[in-house]
């Protein structure tokens, strides 16, 4: 009976021992109240026309001063061109221009 | 002395140049009126004979379809090489900038002048293809000059000519 006892015993010890050390190693893990949304961190649009004023309508400016403005364009464009086509070099090619579409 | 003649009949004697001439039909467009439209069938060459045409495309500009000019015709220059050149579909709107005469050429009529007379067909095509080959090498240079716009822009170096 004694022996009935003490084995009982240590078998009521080893098993308080197991569940103290079960819970020492689950006390960490908590249950979410609500489940964690990943966030997503958008970077700032970086388009490269966005990054230049020039291609930014303002809004003062009405379309048909827009429409003037991209004909000088091109009118100034095709006469840089054309002085290339005249004179060729490297220098001409890249020249500035005017434009208001471009300063 | 400079030749003052059509870029077209460039290169070619003066009675061949007036036979040319007699093909073509005059007339006349007010300020705004449409020569012809993008896209349609092109059946009649042109040269200016007096007044302003402007070439130009659609483009969406904020949200709007707008024709942007790409190209100026004036007076002694020729336009509409697409009634020439295969499929024969007009690649842009050609407007009248200001009061213009022209004289139209149809294509059959060229095509049979140039079968009796090679040699003014020889002339006009070459002339017709300086023509076309100038507008490569001014469109040449244009997009280049883009491509060196948006290379920079795109590394933010900022105000590029």
């Amino acid at each position: 009976m004694i022996m009935f006892l003490m084995a009982l015993s240590l078998g009521m010890f080893g098993l308080a021992v197991t569940a103290m050390a079960f819970g020492a190693a689950t006390r960490n893990e908590q249950t979410p109240d609500a489940p964690i949304q990943p966030r997503l961190e958008l970077a700032p649009e970086r388009f490269f026309a966005d990054a230049h004023k020039s291609f930014h309508r303002q809004p003062h400016v009405p379309l048909e001063v827009l429409l003037l403005q991209i004909e000088q364009h091109v009118r100034l464009e095709q006469a840089a061109a054309e002085s290339f086509i005249s004179l060729p070099s490297p220098e001409v090619l890249n020249c500035r221009t005017q434009s208001p579409l471009v300063h | 002395m400079p030749d003052t003649r059509p870029d077209l009949l460039k290169s070619m004697s003066a009675g061949d140049a007036d036979a040319v001439l007699a093909l073509g039909s005059r007339l006349t467009l007010s300020s705004g009126a449409v020569l012809f439209e993008l896209g349609i069938q092109a059946d009649q060459l042109y040269v200016i004979d007096r007044g302003r045409v402007n070439l130009t495309l659609p483009m969406q500009v904020f949200g709007h379809e707008e024709d942007i000019l790409v190209e100026e015709r004036v007076a002694g220059q020729t336009l509409g090489w697409s009634a020439l050149i295969p499929p024969h579909r007009f690649t842009l709107k050609a407007t009248a900038q200001i009061d213009t005469e022209l004289l139209a050429f149809r294509r059959m009529a060229l095509l049979d002048y140039f079968a009796a007379h090679p040699d003014v067909g020889y002339a006009v095509v070459g002339n017709v293809a300086a023509t076309v080959g100038q507008r490569l090498q001014v469109f040449q240079a244009m997009w280049l000059r883009e491509m060196k716009r948006v290379l920079e822009l795109s590394r933010g170096t900022g105000s590029a000519a």
